[in-house]
């Protein structure tokens, strides 16, 4: 580059911009072949196939052996001198570690298999191919400690990709009882999904140069990549149940005024401009369209039900444990009580529901057990936040008010809980968001019916009666099993095919109901944490 | 959420005396017809709670009995019915808890007896549970063993923690210590949201997509398989690993980090020398309670795996799943009665109590390590 005619020094600088280029050309290489990996495990590059003209399998193979070269290269050339790097007298016990794991599998794998020596045999071949790889990594200076193994497995695998060995058709069955098979449909993706990892960071170390620096570079690139898959996961997930699920939501969809159902807002009667079928009406033979209403309705009685109970109760607890109690083995118990609440298995939950909940309700199911079960689980989540919250309300605010010559109680009214507010109403959405989507426990204790006609959509407040016997108040809605969106889908997916056929296509309507469950749930989410970051700017503007 | 651990740091100092004392403070302080209502409050919300476990339509009267002392002390005492009120609440959390232990134990009960077994001359209720694995509610011998559950759970657990522990330690030290503050504010919410994802939906895609697509690449007999419940699973306990793991690596004090950093040292290298090993025992609190979650799973392991509760052969054979702990509560609550709903119940104490151990150890960790911290923040 620009410092080819001047002095000697300048020269070995841009020696090193090159090998650097070489370096950061392995690490790209790294990703060209994660990239292919994760489309050959989802399909979407067949492996029989071909691409540019190259058979996937081959072109796999070439790439991961020319990784390999250059990540050996790389190391044997710092080490004789021909690049300048920074290396440790050793590569570390961690590196000695990850590079003698695929080794063993390896050892074991052709020893065993391969040269069909048996199990035992194959345990030897695994820890001779291991322990190699251990001291090959850990034992010389960093810079071939840290690419030889790692190299020389891309290597290896590329060549066996490249020569044929495992090809698309290779199958290996495992003698088991229970038959399965090894196919190279998942093997070859796999090992080029690892093999790229470990290229990627053998070579990430090499761009910095080995040493502290190199190191650094090394972890970065892993874990860059780890949070990166996994908001890319988030997303990919998200838009699958959205493009599945759309073609059944709005299945017979109308929009354009006059086209809705009739509905009274306010004691007014309205004609809304939308009809979206699927959330409007419910199972009927004579149906141009079937719907999950009644599944949308019971899910939100479900969910106000449920914090109804909860969060004054976990309000109150928390105002308790925060503002009263000293803290002390009291204190301690409770906290250890409601942590265990907050991890308890929400099938659990469903269980006690069963038997603690129905015999006392009319002995069924019905749907004030079910909110009562999930106020429960939801109980923990409240304390648990709003007791954040309140803690982190300085403690000025409370001095402050104390001097003002007010009563402890009145402290807390006006003082701490407008403080702490915007922390219990964000810890009590997401809450809400997660027991919205919870199946297990109002599978035992609520749901029943997998179509549910639209005439049973639950009508709470229209339901309540006075009756002459305790308990003198009724509510045969409540009272009754009722449908849930999570328990609906679940019915949906065990009922099987045969079951559905009342609803046309079934799939879309499988897909469209996962699609409404994730949308009411995401959408709780959405306002939960947007709330939070609006009450944080605030906080922070002020 | 991250559970509270704050209190946890503090020793404790107060004795059953001082309780005493104070308790005998405020009767004194407080005026009597206060003190009348408050103890009307008291007594007939108890006697609500009887009645209720009593299942007595009854159980409404005390309830209004409460109702009407409290709305009375609100407006005429409302210092002390708040002070009241919000101890009864902070009871009933434990309460709960108490009641979920005896409920699920109760029911459990019968079928515990069903299956002794004799063990050197002394007989062991329920062992037989746990000694042969046999699950048979239909034919004769009628057994309930756990074992083929146990197995179940253990593999998805273990398969879900290796994909769960090492992604969620590495995107909790992203989060806590690399990322600059604009990806950070993208990839936090991102992990809330995955937390939120209903289970049933991990499942329904697991049902759809990956248990066929895994049958047909192991040409395995049927759908099925803990491998893959293991990596859903693993990435449902994900976000639970990231959010207590993010907490411990952010409670180390910024002094340690800034002391290394001036040594001349990589980020990296104050990462894995300080901040992780200071932050040890609270990521394998986090850790634990992801594993803790994976157990608990329910709907995703019930809709992806067979439900025919007997062993693989071999036992490690992963491709393919039977059936867990959680899933075959799901699975035959429906048509369970007599002795098989109780072994039902049975497969719920294991999880409750395995859970509970996980939990309160994962306190203590986290506990210790604000102890061996709290004289540094």
């Amino acid at each position: 580059m620009a410092g080819a005619t001047q002095t000697g020094g300048e020269l070995i600088e841009e020696e090193t911009t090159e090998t650097d280029a070489v370096a950061a050309g392995a690490v790209g290489l790294s990703a060209v072949l994660f990239a292919l990996a994760v489309a050959a495990l989802f399909e979407r590059i067949s492996l029989t196939g071909a691409i540019a003209g190259v058979r996937t399998v081959t072109l796999l193979g070439g790439l991961l052996t020319a990784l390999g070269v250059a990540v050996v290269a790389f190391g044997v050339g710092s080490r004789f001198g021909y690049v300048r790097t920074d290396p440790d007298p050793s590569a570390g016990l961690v590196a000695g570690f990850g590079a003698a794991v695929p080794w063993v599998v390896i050892g074991g794998g052709v020893v065993s298999e391969t040269l069909g020596l048996g199990p035992t045999i194959g345990v030897i071949g695994a820890v001779v191919a291991g322990g190699t790889a251990f001291a090959v990594t850990v034992l010389p200076r960093e810079d071939v400690g840290s690419t030889l193994p790692l190299g020389s497995l891309l290597a290896l695998i590329g060549l066996v990709f490249l020569t044929g060995v495992i090809g698309p058709e290779w199958v290996w069955e495992l003698d088991w009882a229970q038959q399965a098979s090894i196919t190279a449909g998942f093997l070859v993706p796999t090992a080029t999904l690892f093999s790229a990892l470990y290229g990627g960071w053998a070579s990430a170390k090499a761009y910095g140069g080995f040493g502290a620096r190199g190191r650094h570079m090394g972890a970065y690139v892993l874990v860059y990549l780890n949070a990166l898959s996994i908001i890319a996961f988030l997303f990919v997930l998200v838009a699958y149940v959205v493009v599945q699920g759309v073609p059944g939501l709005l299945n017979g969809a109308e929009f354009g005024f006059g086209t809705g159902p009739q509905t009274t807002i306010l004691g007014v009667s309205v004609t809304l401009p939308v009809s979206v079928p699927f959330v409007m009406n419910g199972v009927a033979l004579f149906n141009d369209f079937q719907g999950v209403l009644p599944a949308i309705v019971g899910t939100i009685w479900l969910v106000i039900g449920a914090v109804l109970l909860a969060v004054p109760l976990g309000v109150g607890a928390a105002v308790f444990l925060t503002e009263y109690a000293e803290r002390g083995r009291f204190t301690q118990v409770v906290e250890v009580a409601t942590n265990g609440l907050w991890s308890t298995p929400s099938i659990v939950f469903g269980l006690f529901g069963f038997a603690f909940l129905i015999p006392r309700f009319g002995n069924g199911k019905s749907l004030l057990s079910g909110m009562i079960t999930l106020g429960f689980m939801l109980l923990p989540l409240v304390v648990i936040t709003s007791r954040e919250a309140m803690l982190s309300v300085p403690d000025e605010y409370r001095d402050a008010s104390a001097a003002l010559g007010v009563s402890k109680w009145q402290t807390i009214r006006s003082v701490v809980l407008p403080a702490a507010l915007p922390g219990v109403v964000t810890g009590v959405i997401l809450g809400v968001g997660r027991i919205a989507g919870e199946t297990a426990p109002i599978l035992l204790t609520m749901a029943g019916g997998t179509f549910v006609p639209g005439s049973q959509t639950v009508d709470v407040l229209g339901s309540f009666q006075f009756t002459s016997a305790p308990p003198f108040v009724a509510n045969p809605a409540l009272l009754e099993a009722t449908s849930a969106l999570p328990y609906q889908l679940y019915a949906l997916i065990s009922a099987g095919v045969g079951a559905s056929s009342n609803v046309g296509d079934a799939d879309a309507f499988r897909w469209a109901t996962a699609l409404i469950l994730l949308i009411i749930v995401l959408s709780f989410y959405a306002i939960g944490i947007a709330t939070r970051y609006y009450f944080r700017r605030r906080l922070r503007h002020t | 959420m991250a559970p509270v651990t704050d209190t946890q740091s503090e020793r404790i100092r107060r004795a059953i005396s001082a309780r005493i004392r104070k308790t005998r403070e405020f009767v004194d302080q407080t005026d009597p017809a206060a003190l009348a209502i408050v103890s009307v409050m008291a007594l007939s919300l108890f006697g609500a709670l009887v009645g209720f476990l009593a299942v007595s339509d009854w159980t409404i009267l005390p309830f209004v009995a409460f109702l009407a002392s409290s709305a009375v002390g609100w407006f005429r005492y409302q210092e002390e019915t708040a002070y009241v009120i919000s101890l009864m609440m902070t009871v009933s959390t434990i309460l709960i808890l108490g009641l979920i232990v005896v409920f699920i134990f109760r029911e459990s009960i019968p079928v515990i007896r069903y299956e002794s077994a004799t063990v050197y001359g002394f007989t062991v209720p329920g062992l037989r549970m746990f000694i042969q694995p046999n699950w048979d509610a239909v034919s004769p011998p009628i057994r309930y063993s756990m074992v083929p559950m146990i197995h179940g759970t253990v593999m998805v657990t273990l398969i879900a923690s290796a994909v769960a522990a090492p992604l969620g330690v590495s995107a909790a030290l992203f989060l806590s210590e690399i990322a600059p503050a604009p990806v950070r504010e993208v990839v936090k919410p991102g992990v809330e949201v995955l937390a939120g994802i209903p289970s049933i939906v991990y499942g329904f895609i697991g049902f759809t997509v990956l248990s066929p697509w895994a049958s047909d690449q192991f040409q395995t007999t049927g759908q099925g398989s803990y491998l893959f419940v293991g990596i859903v699973v693993g990435l449902m306990a994900l976000p639970t690993v990231v959010s207590v793991a993010e907490d411990a690596l952010s409670s180390i004090p910024e002094s340690m980090k800034s002391g290394s950093l001036a040594l001349g040292t990589t980020d990296w290298q104050t990462m894995t020398s300080i901040t992780l090993p200071a932050a040890f025992s609270g990521v394998s609190a986090a850790v634990l309670l992801g594993v803790g979650r994976a157990i608990g799973e329910t709907m995703a392991a019930t809709v992806m795996l067979r439900g025919v509760p007997r062993l693989t052969e071999p036992l490690v054979n992963v491709f393919y799943g039977m059936e867990t702990l959680t899933s075959i509560i799901a699975r035959n609550y429906g048509e369970a009665d007599g002795l098989q709903m109780d072994a039902l119940f049975v497969a719920g104490v294991i999880l409750f109590v395995t859970v509970l151990a996980i939990s309160v150890g994962a306190q203590y960790i986290e506990w210790r390590m604000h102890k061996r911290l709290g004289g540094e923040i």
